[in-house]
């Protein structure tokens, strides 16, 4: 109970720590504004209103070039509000980003404002908004270190001398930055547009630029507790079924993958590489061809039912999968699909653990008298379990959101009368049904917070409470 | 040397990309990929009419594509400004396409429209139009047309066994087959029962959206209840219906499990490769009301025709199109009876034209496709035009807030869960209920 209470006081207290830091660090951010603009040179006080004037007084030339046109450009784009596909970028996406369209459209004159353009429009405009204050700060920055340099009697820096620094001292910044480009355009933009999509009425009868849709507030997220709809009836069925299937999904591979890897490991087998072989060839396959082979292979009419059948086991075929009679049936069986799938993957990394245990730690265990059971549970599990600490959180986690297995072998069924979402149905396939199928795709987005919610919190959590992450230097 | 490779390289490059990103601006044509090359050649012929009766040549290239003609409205909404110019739909996608602003142009040319108005059976002209602001506006052209039919094995049926569905079932008891699989669990595959009439009137059990009015919708009456405890009976009988195995319909057929399955046009190729000659074509059963399955006021020994949904492919214009002055006159062309004709003979599509089965000389053969076109024609006296297309939400009530999953429920009598006249009649009144718009 006091553990329990630890934690939750622990976990509190880091919150409030990380907000205190972030009101920390947006105030120094503003002293030190306020502080260079006092102690910096009439071109640095300049620069707060001209970007580039700074450098320029100092005859960087190129640089506050660069920075005077990135000005020039941001106030252009943010002024003309130039248009794509008939929705501006700029001032007018800001407003946009709160009406989302009030143009209805008709028959034959214009159509509908596109709600969904104005609204990643808006979100775009804040990007922006964000990158340029970031590059207006630099500007601030750059010229105020290069008033420092004059004071104390150096030369500032020519454009020449920055680009080396970056090949030289700041080669990590230019390493890092189309990573943090593509982190920016590919990730974090579309996040953020799902998250705000999660917050409005675009449903199924919205067509963007046919009709308009709305801000609704939390509604989308209220419908999980009180209304009565798909959301409301499925979303705990689905949740604790993709919980379960994470859950023996992840350690049945791991346990039978550690398995395998033992017994091909063992000194009494022969033709260790051609078992090894034979096991990653089905890492080699396509997944989704041994998924849909699988498939055939249980199918009503595939060989799996015709043996059950000669055999006399059966009378008539078995439907092991998304036709099965009840959910257990075939949650058993993409279970159990699933091991064929994953086995090879732990396999094939214990193997290559169990050839780098330290040879030595058995030697002094065999001095020690230690039985062989004994070594293995106190040293090989162990340096197992340290070393897959990690693979097994993301394991877990991509098990959370494993797709294809559920999509390919059962489609979610067997299905729930008057749900869209079936039995073997995960969040993430009931997410693409949603979305993709039923058009809901504010729904889909609701559902896709909270599946980030979990996996993010599990990831966190485990990791941080697991040995690998506190004892890190341990096996090194 | 090397700066200039260089700069070689990077004038290449930049040509490619150039090159690359400048689109040339065809005339788009979506059509299903069975009919793409017969509509390529089609428009070859357009464009060489058109060259020879005016004086400057028709000024665009025309590129028929192929496209899922089930999906081509979903894709075309996704975006409307990479889509083509004329795209076939689905009738029931009319609703959606006409929602909101409109994304296709309604037909304005007097002869486009009097072609569509003299063509075409009045049961499509219902739904090919909408009301748009108090005006009635024509918006699809119907070229081909469709309906559900019987395949079955000849091996095991005879064409008086295939007359009704207890002629089948009991063929299936003796054989220790199954009677029917359905190919799948949407509106369509229900269809069967749902839209059964009582031969003896001809009217039909259900109002669906009747002139396009969401509250003219009824599903709840006796003859409903009664066709489904029939349907209940039939789907939890051994040798009954069933949804098709998670082999697929097309190995129930080939392995014998089943006699029968209900289908399309669409599913003829598949239906011929797994029965080859055995491969026989009617039209849906009728079934007789038994005591078991009579409630309220219907008569035991009622004599029901199977229904269907009988469907019309259109064209449809893309409102953003720039090309709208070209596109009717080349519409008044592709629709024509001569070429839906012409596109039975070379595709064996059905045409939408209403006296196709008396004026076409090639609908007079004894071939199998003959039989195929021939038994969806006569389907169209039993069935009714999906009623979606008027207005975008009723396709959505219909088909996606998984009403026919329940109404199989009440067949498959799934948990046990109804064994009772008061069971099924509280589901037909949910269903009924998702039909008209309600969310709980």
């Amino acid at each position: 109970m006091d553990k329990k209470n630890n934690f939750i006081v622990e976990t509190l207290q880091r919150f409030g720590n990380a907000f205190v830091r972030f009101a920390q660090a947006i105030g120094r951010l503003f002293k030190g504004f306020i502080a260079r603009f006092k102690d910096g040179s009439t071109g640095t006080k300049v620069a707060h209103l001209i970007m580039g004037f700074g450098n320029l007084t100092h005859k960087q030339y190129i640089k506050g070039a660069l920075f005077f046109v990135l000005q020039i450009g941001f106030l252009l784009i943010f002024m003309l509000n130039p248009e794509v596909n008939d929705t501006p970028i700029g001032f007018k996406a800001l407003q946009n980003f709160i009406t989302l369209g009030t143009e209805e459209g008709d028959l034959f004159g214009r159509l509908a404002d596109n709600s969904m353009l104005m609204l990643l429009f808006g979100v775009v405009t804040f990007g922006l908004i964000v990158v340029f204050l970031a590059a207006y700060t630099a500007n601030i920055k750059s010229s105020y270190a290069s008033d420092l340099m004059v004071r104390e009697g150096k030369k500032p820096l020519t454009f020449k001398e920055d680009l080396a620094e970056l090949l030289d001292s700041r080669f990590h910044v230019l390493l890092i930055t189309p990573t943090i480009i593509g982190v920016l355009t590919f990730t974090l933009l579309p996040t953020i547009f799902m998250i705000f999509i999660a917050f409005t009425d675009f449903d199924r009868e919205v067509v963007p630029g046919l009709n308009l849709f709305n801000w609704v507030g939390f509604e989308n997220f209220a419908q999980i507790f009180t209304g009565s709809g798909e959301i409301a009836n499925r979303f705990l069925p689905v949740l604790s079924w993709t919980i379960t299937w994470a859950f023996f999904a992840t350690f049945s591979c791991y346990i039978g993958g550690i398995l395998l890897a033992l017994l091909i490991n063992k000194r009494t087998v022969r033709f260790k590489k051609l078992w090894r072989t034979v096991f990653i060839l089905t890492i080699a396959l396509p997944q989704f061809i041994s998924l849909l082979a699988m498939q055939q292979i249980l199918s009503e009419h595939g060989p799996v039912n015709a043996m059950l059948m000669n055999i006399g086991i059966l009378d008539e075929p078995f439907a092991f999968l998304g036709q099965a009679r009840t959910a257990t049936t075939a949650r058993i069986s993409v279970l159990t699909i699933n091991l064929w799938i994953g086995v090879p993957y732990t396999m094939l990394m214990t193997s290559g653990i169990l050839m780098n245990v330290p040879k030595d730690t058995y030697e002094a265990a065999q001095i020690d008298g230690a039985t062989k059971f004994q070594a293995f549970r106190n040293i090989t599990v162990p340096y197992i379990i340290f070393i897959t600490t990690p693979y097994l959180i993301t394991s877990f986690i991509g098990n959370i959101t494993s797709f294809n297995i559920i999509f390919l072998l059962t489609g979610g069924d067997p299905n729930v009368p008057g749900s869209v979402a079936g039995q073997t149905d995960l969040l993430v396939t009931w997410l693409y049904s949603l979305t993709i199928e039923e058009g809901d795709v504010n729904i889909g987005s609701v559902i896709a917070i909270f599946t980030f919610i979990i996996t993010a919190s599990a990831t966190l959590l485990s990791y941080r409470r697991s040995k690998a992450y506190k004892e890190e230097d341990t096996f090194q | 040397m090397k700066r200039k490779l260089m700069l070689l390289v990077m004038l290449a490059v930049t040509l490619f990309i150039a090159l690359g990103c400048s689109r040339s601006n065809p005339l788009v044509i979506w059509v299903g990929a069975e009919v793409q090359e017969f509509y390529q050649e089609k428009m070859e012929e357009y464009i060489e009419y058109y060259n020879a009766n005016n004086d400057e040549p028709f000024p665009f290239v025309v590129e028929v594509r192929a496209a899922d003609t089930g999906s081509a409205a979903a894709t075309f909404l996704d975006d409307m400004d990479a889509g083509p110019d004329i795209l076939t739909v689905a009738h029931d996608n009319l609703g959606r396409l006409i929602a909101g602003a409109g994304a296709i142009r309604p037909v304005q040319s007097q002869a486009l429209l009097s072609q569509i108005e003299s063509q075409n059976p009045e049961t499509f002209l219902n739904v090919i139009t909408a009301n748009v602001g108090g005006t009635e506006y024509v918006f699809g052209i119907p070229y081909e047309a469709q309906s559900l039919i019987l395949y079955y094995n000849k091996k095991y049926l005879t064409e008086e066994d295939v007359q009704t569905w207890e002629g089948i079932w009991s063929v299936a008891q003796e054989q220790g087959k199954r009677s029917l699989s359905i190919t799948g669990t949407d509106g369509f595959n229900n269809s069967f029962l749902v839209l059964s009439s009582v031969v003896e009137t001809g009217e039909r059990i259900v109002r669906l959206y009747e002139d396009g009015v969401l509250e003219n919708t009824e599903f709840v009456t006796d003859y409903m209840v009664s066709v489904l405890k029939w349907g209940q009976r039939f789907f939890t009988s051994p040798n009954g219906a069933r949804q098709a195995s998670d082999s697929g319909w097309s190995a129930d057929l080939s392995t014998e499990t089943s006699l029968t399955v209900i289908g399309g046009a669409w599913h003829f190729n598949e239906a011929r490769a797994s029965l080859g000659n055995n491969l026989g074509i009617a039209v849906l059963p009728q079934f007789t009301l038994t005591e078991d399955d009579v409630y309220g006021d219907v008569q035991a020994g009622t004599v029901m025709q199977s229904g269907t949904f009988t469907d019309t492919k259109m064209f449809v214009m893309n409102r953003s199109s720039d090309k709208l002055d070209y596109l009717e006159d080349i519409l008044l062309f592709l629709t024509h009876k001569d070429v839906q004709e012409q596109s039975f003979v070379r595709n064996s599509t059905l045409p939408a034209y209403k006296n196709a089965l008396q004026e076409f000389d090639a609908m007079q053969a004894d071939d199998i496709r003959t039989q195929l076109a021939v038994a969806q024609i006569a389907m169209f006296e039993h069935g009714i035009p999906q009623p979606f297309g008027r207005e975008a939400r009723f396709n959505v009530f219909y088909y996606q807030r998984q009403a026919p999953d329940r109404i199989l429920s009440i067949l498959r009598n799934t948990d046990n869960r109804f064994n009772t006249d008061a069971a099924i009649v509280t589901e037909m009144i949910a269903i009924e209920r998702i039909w008209l718009g309600h969310r709980d």
